[in-house]
């Protein structure tokens, strides 16, 4: 089990000589560049016109800016809906889990029934089995089910994560029982002491699990690009995609960029206001999309 | 735990069922569906038929399988130390005292929470070779640069810099995290002893740090032995197959060419080599670590 | 009150009954066709009241997974596109609904022959032919005349077409000869109008001396310098190249007359010169109805409007993208076509089809491609030679269809 500290909390820093933290600073400060210019780079790209795009010695910041590709790429895409969508699907997708989650979570962490410790260890199994194993039966189920083009193939699937259940079972064997039992003296039910006693304590919990299921979901590709043919049911990261290849025979690397940043910004807003959790969420997870 | 009798079954039927429910369909019932795929020929326009282990035997002499797996072990040998020294060095960096610390965590957090559609998109647009920022910047300090993607004996490469600078800011959580727990007393009496800063990061910061180092090298090479997204957006495999990887193999013979049974024994094929990696790390960390 | 409510219950389910919904699912992607095949549905709903046409597109890359899992789950589209190679997958199958009563011998009449047989498989017609293509030699009249070089001719081979490109040639300001794609839908012709051809049945024939011959010619433009590298392209397309006044020549198909009659400079087409004799493509695709629809009378419908309704063949023509695949007796639909003013040429889109020749057919079609399409970019990309190239799709090949 991995226990994770929190970071960004007081200084173990050591200090060495001088020209160490000298060297430190300017390999940090050039590293961040690299970091940083890609990022540049695409926003630059995406204020140019098209025939800014081949101009030597290339621009990095745009000459002539204009928000063209931005207009472009929205009348071309149904780029608001795609947004919308990639928002739904992370909602939902992050909503399901936390329930989900939370209540097998609970079940495990604090009920005794026969089988609990085998049924547990066949939800650690499934961690370790890569996506590219399960990936075309549940697209045939899925498509049984009818839901190749829909929210439903896009959101259901993907909340049932036994990492999520791992997690919170993780946290609640964390809370002590007595908080629980001056309930359950007072006569409530295991249901209400869930709702009116955990709940309101996870908030940690729930946000390093959310932030991680909802960036998951957000940039998710694989599973997208099987389940939705229909434009309509595109997420952002598929639409990006599909950009690329929009225009048989045209290069048009702003409309892409411009694309790009409709994307990445809203993680980035997302990461800046929670950055704890979402550090926390990736840490604890170590799982990438 | 609180209710008896078959009010207690309910409750843990409400608790645990739906999330059960889900895991049964979605994740259980795929993996083992995918195991008897693995045993048939299924084209998907005529029903399966049971061809025993003959997928498996054709993978054994199938060159396509045999060169998808020596580029996943190119791209990690490639991948892995570059991105553990540079996660490690900027965790080292940004533990100490430095100005702007927290800004620099976050500068260098930046690509992992964007999507790797989207990261992959701005760097085959930055490796341009005619008219990317790279070779512009190489042209700067008289350097020819290659064709990056475009280059057979490049494009490997070029795939595995851009992963890196994705996860570079993820090794450094992990990292940092464990750094946070090394206690300050052992630099100051190390200091005392003498010892210099190269000294303190050899014998002090590593061995403590090898439980989080553990972590994240795990962790990497599980997710880089499903290396996926970035080839896909960025190469597609190419040119001329230099890319292929193991999933991209997977996805392609099911999804493109409809051979079912075939892509399941290749995913069973890649579940057991992760799996088999994993216990020996494990088994190595407990020595080591 | 009740006798309202009755007959109006009544009126309802009578409505669902005769309302009947055809899917249809094509390959068709880019926004201007998706938007030319909305017009179309309304005319045809408009003409059959009750008929709804629902429609869905995939990319061609995976269209033909996805519909095979749509068989797999048992709901496939009532009609669906398909082209030449991938006929005989289905055909063979016993997924597709036949034809030929439907069509009858008169309705054979109106379809251009060799389209129409090109969609039938063991003597039974599958599908009907609704678009066809041909590629041409397009070139660049101002960069022709700049150099003092001749129009191409159809007397003209592959030796002009070399010469033509090297004196049109200059990459210092990024003008080339010509560019001619790398890949399979290249290779299998230019393989017969070397002599040869990318042979995979009876025998496995893929390394022979004639297709050695087309394949140097292909890469040799590269080697001579007069045709980008794929670095010196950098990613812009081929078309975008001509289209920007940088290539002598382009070996494309007829639908990108459109968007080249956007250029500022002069331009036409010519029959595609050949090596030792002509091979031109013949590119058709089809419409076909699943075995199982049961919409099968409302699907013969959309697919014979989609194949032979003038309304269909006028908005092709219109579009300039891909032509209706009809009879060439039938003038009074193709003279528009032939009346507009660029390419002048336009004849040779008719002439090239008395070189057509077909692509290999099997039933692993799309990692045929795949093979095939890997060695020629190496060869392309020179880490490879081409007998090399050519060897290792030999074996390759040979692996594939043993098994």
């Amino acid at each position: 089990m991995v226990r994770v500290r929190r970071f960004a909390r007081g200084a173990s820093g050591r200090s060495g000589p001088r020209w160490v933290s000298g060297l430190a600073l300017v390999g940090v400060v050039l590293g961040a560049l690299v970091m940083l210019v890609p990022f540049a780079w695409m926003l630059a790209t995406s204020l140019k016109p098209g025939q800014a795009l081949l101009a030597l010695p290339p621009q990095l910041i745009p000459q002539e800016p204009t928000l063209e590709p931005y207009r472009r790429v929205v009348s071309a895409f149904p780029m608001v809906r795609v947004f919308g969508n990639s928002l739904l699907v992370a909602v939902a997708t992050t909503a399901g889990q936390l329930v989900l989650a939370s209540m097998s979570g609970y079940a495990f962490a604090r009920f005794r029934f026969p089988g609990r410790d085998v049924l547990f260890a066949v939800y650690l199994a499934t961690l370790m089995v890569p996506f590219a194993v399960t990936i075309t039966p549940l697209f045939i189920i899925v498509r049984q089910l009818d839901w190749i083009d829909s929210y439903w193939g896009l959101v259901v699937p993907p909340m049932f994560s036994a990492f999520g259940t791992f997690l919170m079972r993780q946290f609640f064997q964390s809370v002590p029982r007595e908080l629980e039992e001056a309930a359950t003296l007072d006569g409530a039910s295991a249901l209400g002491t869930f709702v009116r006693v955990i709940l309101p304590i996870s908030g940690p919990a729930f946000a390093t699990l959310g932030v991680f299921a909802f960036m998951a979901s957000w940039n998710a590709f694989l599973w997208p690009l099987l389940v939705v043919r229909d434009r309509d049911f595109m997420t952002l990261p598929l639409a990006l995609a599909t950009l690329q290849g929009l225009y048989p025979g045209q290069t048009e690397w702003n409309l892409v960029m411009a694309g790009t940043v409709i994307s990445v910004v809203p993680m980035i807003v997302v990461f800046l206001f929670a950055q704890r959790w979402v550090i926390e969420g990736v840490t604890t997870s170590g799982l990438k999309g | 735990m609180y209710e008896r009798g078959a009010r207690r079954w309910l409750t843990l039927a409400l608790f645990l069922g739906p999330s059960l429910i889900g895991l049964a369909l979605f994740l259980v019932g795929p993996i083992v569906a995918s195991l008897a795929l693995a045993f048939t020929s299924w084209d998907l326009l005529t029903p399966p038929r049971w061809v025993g282990a003959r997928n498996f035997v054709r993978l054994a002499d199938d060159p396509e399988f045999w060169t998808a797996l020596r580029h996943t072990l190119q791209f990690l040998a490639g991948y892995l130390p570059l991105v553990m020294t540079t996660g490690l060095l900027v965790a080292v960096a940004l533990n100490g005292r430095i100005v702007g610390r927290a800004f620099f965590r976050a500068v260098y957090f930046l690509p992992v929470v964007a999507s790797w559609v989207a990261v992959a998109l701005v760097w085959k647009w930055l490796l341009n070779p005619a008219f990317g920022l790279v070779n512009f910047l190489l042209a700067q300090v008289g350097v020819a640069g290659p064709a990056w993607l475009f280059d057979p004996t490049w494009a490997m490469f070029s795939v595995v810099l851009t992963s890196v600078w994705k996860d570079t800011g993820f090794v450094m959580v992990v990292l940092l995290a464990g750094l946070q727990g090394i206690p300050r007393e052992y630099y100051e009496a190390s200091a005392i002893d003498g010892a210099g800063p190269a000294q303190q990061l050899r014998f002090v910061t590593v061995p403590l740090l090898m439980p989080a180092l553990f972590f994240a090298l795990s962790i990497s090479l599980i997710n880089s032995f499903q290396v996926f997204d970035q080839v896909y957006v960025m190469t597609g495999g190419g040119p001329a197959g230099a890319t292929t990887v193991l999933v991209e193999r997977i996805v392609r013979q099911a999804f493109s060419f409809s051979r079912m049974g075939y892509a399941a024994a290749m995913s069973w094929v890649l579940f057991v080599l992760i799996f088999v990696v994993t216990i020996a790390f494990s088994r190595a960390q407990k020595r080591f670590a | 009150m009740k006798l309202v409510r009755t007959f109006l219950a009544l009126a309802l389910v009578a409505g669902l009954a005769f309302a009947q919904t055809v899917d249809y699912f094509s390959f068709t992607t880019d926004q201007a066709h998706v938007d030319e095949l909305e017009a179309l549905i309304e005319v045809f709903e408009a003409q059959n009241p009750g008929i709804t046409i629902e429609y869905t597109t995939a990319p061609f890359g995976d269209y033909f997974t996805r519909l095979q899992t749509d068989f797999a789950a048992g709901s496939p589209p009532d009609v669906f596109e398909l082209n030449f190679e991938n006929l005989a997958t289905f055909a063979s199958r016993g997924v597709l609904a036949p034809l030929d009563d439907l069509l009858g011998t008169d309705g054979r009449d109106v379809f251009y022959p060799a389209a129409l047989d090109a969609f039938a498989y063991d003597g039974t017609q599958y599908a009907l032919p609704i678009t066809f293509s041909t590629v041409v030699l397009f070139y660049n009249q101002d960069l022709f005349d700049a150099a003092g070089v001749a129009y191409p001719t159809d007397a003209w081979t592959w030796d002009d077409v070399m010469a033509a490109a090297e004196a049109i040639n200059d990459p210092a300001n990024r003008v080339w000869g010509i560019y001619q794609p790398v890949q399979f839908w290249e290779f299998y012709k230019v393989a017969q109008a070397a002599g040869g051809g990318l042979q995979v049945a009876p025998t496995i024939a893929i390394d022979t001396p004639e297709n050695l011959a087309a394949l140097e010619y292909l890469v040799g433009k590269i080697e001579a310098g007069v045709m980008p590298t794929d670095a010196e392209l950098s990613g812009v397309a081929n078309e975008d190249l001509f289209a920007n006044g940088q290539l002598g020549m382009l070996v494309s198909g007829i639908w990108m007359f459109d968007r080249f009659a956007q250029s500022s400079f002069d331009w036409d087409i010519a029959v595609e010169p050949g090596g030792a004799r002509q091979a031109t493509h013949f590119f058709s695709n089809a419409a076909a109805i699943a075995a199982s629809s049961p919409e099968r009378e409302a699907a013969w419908k959309w697919v014979e409007f989609l194949a032979a309704s003038p309304e269909v063949a006028a908005a092709r023509i219109e579009s300039a993208w891909e032509l209706p695949a009809l009879s060439l007796d039938n003038a009074d639909a193709l003279a528009p076509y032939l009346a507009r003013p660029q390419p002048a040429n336009r004849e040779a889109v008719f002439a090239s089809l008395a070189f057509a020749v077909n692509p290999p057919v099997v039933d692993r079609q799309p990692e045929l491609q795949d093979i095939v399409n890997q060695e020629l970019e190496a060869a392309r990309l020179g880490s490879k030679t081409p007998a090399q190239a050519l060897a290792d799709a030999q074996r390759r090949v040979e692996a594939l269809l043993a098994d």
